[in-house]
């Protein structure tokens, strides 16, 4: 058999250290998939194409899935697009719920990578092709639909919304970046700041900063109470999981993870609006919206399947165009070249053994990252019961490292990371929202590159309507989340005025 | 495997040897451990994939570790320009002067306040495409339809390497025919897939890019929409020539010397032809010893004899291009002159 | 109508076109909040001197000075090593260590010491990690 050219066991001993490795990159607040992929780049010269590649993918499958761990656990997204699961998987932990909440988000992962990969290997051209019909103004109204979870994720509508385009706004600062297609023209910087300011804020100390550090000081606020004990992990069948979990979310699932399959076809859209967009969408279409944002297991898997999602989605445009579909796979195109190998619309074609290789390292890649996760969870949930005396400054540590790491090495992102913390701690007593400013935060770049793009080639407002039928569906999608968030938003004060009447 | 050797350094470094070093460092000796940070912010893209062959090779010669770090062309500026010890040193392309020529904020003159270190290899991908169902068939054909007042839209990112081609597209219609220049107009894009895009939307008529980038999509037959056809390499013809014969997928080395000069061309004077090379090149702080300078230049020319330093560049599809460092800095300030004359007079008034 | 909606952008202002829209709506949005929770904006000052008298001083004051302190030393002290990343090594130790004990509850040997031996090696592994075996640069 031909598989077996490949298939040795190096190759299958390089994908479980990439996988673990990755895992490991990925709990760590601060540290990305993108990330380990760099890091370990160079050591594929030596090993050749496909164990090159083996170890690369697994360190992207077990980088995007490892950061369910601490957003569970310590409400601290380990990378950017695990966002989204703690608005539900936190709240899960904060109950005792950790271990399921775990669990779940695992097994959503797992499917997650499972069906993207499914959509690569039988369809990636086909999605390829699909794909370039997404011009500027279908990618704006894609970024619009996923801004709209801002008002879906608000306590207080008013107060959401200001917080997500304050949060867009602050993502403008610095230069309109030129690789972006921007004019490389300053903007919103305050005089005599320019040296640090003309990149603007990063996402990741901007992120490890509002969830981080600014949790460690409302800690330090209350006099850090003592934390969980080992016996509240455990307590009551109410946090044992059980499959039952999954009945009635096998839409959910299969929404989730084929959006973020989709999001990763996109180049620049980016990969953390996978996962925000499936748990709109999600949201959305839920009986109960309500429940969101307080520990409802379906917004966990909505999340985990769509981030997960992006793995083999990101693939298709990087194998079938050339063209990377997120941040980690451009540097999978480092690695193609470097081996003299080239990626473009023929690369399929051209290399079926290679092709063949990846699809099977990303196979194997899903399995040993459940199984390395779900066996572990055990000893990761104990995590909650070191104390925070030890915990919180080790925390601190790893984050500045992620901070200082994250654009190989900028003493300003370590200061952003302290700023954020700050205004995260001013922004909870302001009764300002974290949730919808860190979304604005992310999108917020894209939409204005996609927005001022589409005016610029099309030169009219109206195009935003009469471009495709893919924007009209797009616009039918983003009336349908803002009259959902409407509708809910009514009923919450109506329940909020009966609450005080009676 | 390198982890296990990285592991013996490890070891090497945590013994004494590391934390007497500040003290024992000799002037021409190189520090230890050296920093090289990149213009690009990219670990995948071609900045970073010649920095990290080369400093790999470098780093073996001397006896040195060196890091590189994608921190992107504002912040390696920064980096290099604090650190005067040696301990950072800076490598980019022709990018750092020509963002300053074009007045991209954020980008100093590397000519001014830094010194203009040898150059290492090139990339000769630059490149113009169109549509492969366009009714462009030449660079002739380009400028005529803009001398005949056509209009032609021109994908590019703005303010630098992959901007300098369309400047010289405008130049050379002005010299043609005053005043057609105007009918190049540049679509502002950024990525190569954003550039991509614009020609599959129908937004541009000619976009840049590159042979590694956009080659196997002129091997797609006609009927497909995201077909394409090379119309010019700026490269010159020495570049090329060093090049592997192959070349690259289906477009060998010679196929390649019929979209450069001087078999097509795009006059950048009277007599002279266009032509860019994308060059990678180092650039030190102003006061660092002259001394470890040297030490980079001498221990360069022996890694560039070397076949194998040389082999792993072209499997890349690098040129090998070493220069020392006063060689290199004279013939880039030549062609950083070249160019801002041509940029300077598109700019005038008086020329429409 | 399609005259209304017609746009021309000049490319080399289209960097301040988005920030006007954003900016623009934050104004009205902020507004609407002057006018809606204006209670709540008016009892903004009580809030503070609510959340002062409540705060654990010494512990939130202490973290912010101990970070700042901590950020300021990384840089000046790394540089007596270029890039060996020992400026985060050697300032992560006491770091971790004083922010440990500003967060403990009963300061005895029996928390004490396992806290301390965390601070010494959690740094260590950490910057062994990253500088040999990842390769990447710390202060």
């Amino acid at each position: 058999m031909a598989i077996f050219e490949f298939l040795t066991p190096m190759f299958v001993f390089l994908i479980f250290a990439g996988t673990l490795v990755g895992i490991i990159f990925g709990a760590i607040p601060g540290m990305t998939a993108t990330m380990a992929v760099a890091v370990c780049l160079p050591l594929t010269y030596s090993l050749g194409l496909d164990n090159g590649l083996a170890l690369l993918l697994g360190l992207y499958v077990g980088g995007i899935s490892g950061g369910l761990v601490p957003a569970i656990l310590l409400g601290i997204p380990g990378t950017p697009s695990s966002i989204t699961t703690t608005f539900d998987g936190y709240p899960m932990a904060q109950r005792g719920e950790g271990e399921k909440a775990l669990r779940i988000g695992i097994v959503a992962s797992l499917i997650g990578g499972l069906v993207s990969l499914a959509a690569l290997f039988f369809f990636a051209p086909a999605l390829a092709e699909f794909a370039i019909k997404f011009s500027y103004v279908e990618k704006f109204l894609i970024i619009f639909f996923a801004l709209t979870v801002m008002a879906a994720l608000s306590e207080d509508m008013l107060l959401g919304i200001f917080s997500g385009f304050l949060g867009i706004f602050i993502s403008l600062i610095g230069v309109y970046d030129v690789t972006d297609g921007g004019n490389g023209q300053y903007r919103l910087i305050p005089p005599g700041t320019e040296y640090w300011l003309e990149s603007g804020f990063s996402l990741l100390p901007v992120l490890i900063g509002l969830f981080g550090l600014a949790t460690i000081l409302e800690g330090a606020e209350a006099g850090m109470p003592k934390g969980q004990s080992l016996k509240d992990i455990e307590v009551g069948a109410h946090s044992r999981f059980s499959w039952s979990v999954f009945k009635g979310q096998v839409a959910n699932l299969l929404r989730s993870s084929g959006i973020g399959t989709f999001v990763g076809i996109l180049p620049g859209v980016g990969g953390s609006a996978a996962s925000i967009l499936s748990y709109t969408a999600t949201k959305t279409s839920s009986k109960n919206p309500d429940s969101f944002g307080k520990g409802n297991p379906a917004g966990i898997m909505a999340s985990e399947a769509g981030n997960n999602g992006l793995t083999g989605g990101a693939l298709v445009p990087l194998l079938s165009l050339g063209i990377p579909g997120d941040s980690t796979t451009a540097l999978l195109i480092g690695a193609f070249t470097l081996q003299g190998i080239q990626v473009g619309p023929l690369f399929i074609g051209n290399n079926p053994m290679t092709w063949d290789s990846m699809i099977f390292a990303m196979l194997i890649a899903n399995i040993f990252m459940f199984g390395i996760m779900y066996f572990a969870i055990r000893w990761l949930a104990m995590v909650v019961a070191v104390p925070k005396h030890i915990l919180f400054p080790v925390i601190l540590m790893m984050c500045v490292i992620g901070a200082y790491t994250i654009n190989y090495g900028i003493m300003f992102d370590v200061w952003t990371l302290l700023i954020f913390g700050i205004f995260g701690w001013l922004m909870v007593k302001l009764r300002l929202e974290v949730a919808p400013f860190i979304i604005g935060f992310i999108l917020g770049p894209s939409a204005e590159i996609y927005f001022v793009k589409s005016l610029e080639s099309f030169g009219t407002l109206s195009i935003f309507f009469t471009k495709s039928w893919i924007a009209m569906l797009l616009w039918v999608l983003i009336l349908g989340s803002v009259i959902g968030s409407a509708l809910l938003a009514r009923r919450k004060s109506r329940e909020r005025a009966a609450g005080t009447s009676g | 495997m390198k982890l296990t050797r990285r592991t013996i350094m490890a070891l090497a470094a945590c013994s004494t040897a590391l934390i007497a070093q500040p003290f024992a460092a000799s002037a021409q000796d190189l520090p230890r451990n050296v920093r090289m940070v990149i213009g690009s912010n990219s670990t995948g893209g071609d900045t970073y994939q010649a920095a990290s062959i080369v400093a790999d090779a470098l780093a073996e010669e001397l006896g040195i570790n060196i890091k590189v770090d994608a921190v992107g062309p504002s912040e390696a500026f920064k980096a290099v320009g604090r650190d005067s010890r040696g301990t950072t040193i800076m490598l980019h392309h022709d990018q750092s002067y020509l963002a300053n020529l074009y007045g991209v904020p954020g980008n100093p003159d590397p000519f001014e306040g830094y010194v203009v270190g040898p150059t290492l290899t090139i990339n000769p991908g630059n490149a113009y495409l169109v549509p492969k169902n366009s009714p462009y068939q030449s660079m002739d054909d380009v400028l005529q339809a803009a001398g005949d007042g056509e209009r032609v839209r021109v994908a590019i990112q703005p303010g630098g390497v992959s901007e300098i081609g369309f400047t010289a597209m405008r130049n050379a219609a002005r010299m043609a025919s005053p005043g057609s220049e105007e009918n190049i107009v540049a679509v502002n894009t950024g990525s190569q897939s954003d550039k991509n895009q614009a020609m599959f939307d129908g937004l541009a008529d000619v976009i840049n890019g590159s042979i590694q980038a956009n080659e196997q999509f002129a091997e797609l037959p006609e009927d497909d929409q995201k077909a394409m056809r090379f119309l010019w390499i700026t490269a010159t013809q020495e570049a090329l020539e060093q090049g592997p014969e192959a070349g690259v997928g289906n477009l060998t080395r010679e196929d390649m010397m019929q979209y450069a000069a001087p078999a097509t061309t795009v006059p950048m004077s009277e007599s002279e032809p266009f032509t860019f090379d994308k060059e990678f090149f180092l650039i030190y702080n102003q006061e660092m010893d002259p001394a470890q300078m040297e030490t980079i230049d001498t221990a360069l020319a022996t890694v560039f004899e070397n076949e194998e330093l040389n082999q792993r560049l072209l499997d890349a599809f690098f040129i090998p291009d070493y220069r020392p460092m006063e060689e290199a800095a004279a013939h880039l300030q030549q062609k950083r002159d070249d160019y801002a004359t041509v940029i300077e007079s598109l700019k005038a008034p008086a020329a429409q | 109508m399609s005259e209304l909606l017609r746009v021309t952008v000049d490319f080399d202002r289209s960097h301040l076109i988005f920030p006007t829209l954003i900016g623009g709506i934050l104004i009205l949005l902020g507004l609407a909040i002057l006018l809606t929770h204006r209670r709540a904006i008016t009892g903004a000052g009580a809030m503070w001197a609510e959340t002062l008298a409540g705060m654990d001083k010494i512990r939130f004051f202490g973290t912010l000075v101990l970070t700042i302190v901590y950020f300021l030393l990384m840089v000046p002290v790394g540089n007596l090593w270029p890039n060996t990343g020992l400026g985060f090594l050697i300032c992560s130790i006491p770091f971790v260590a004083l922010i440990g004990i500003l967060y403990m509850h009963e300061r005895d040997a029996r928390g004490l010491v396992p806290m301390l031996i965390v601070s010494v090696v959690a740094p260590t592994i950490v910057w062994w990690l990253f500088t040999y075996v990842f390769a990447l640069t710390l202060p």
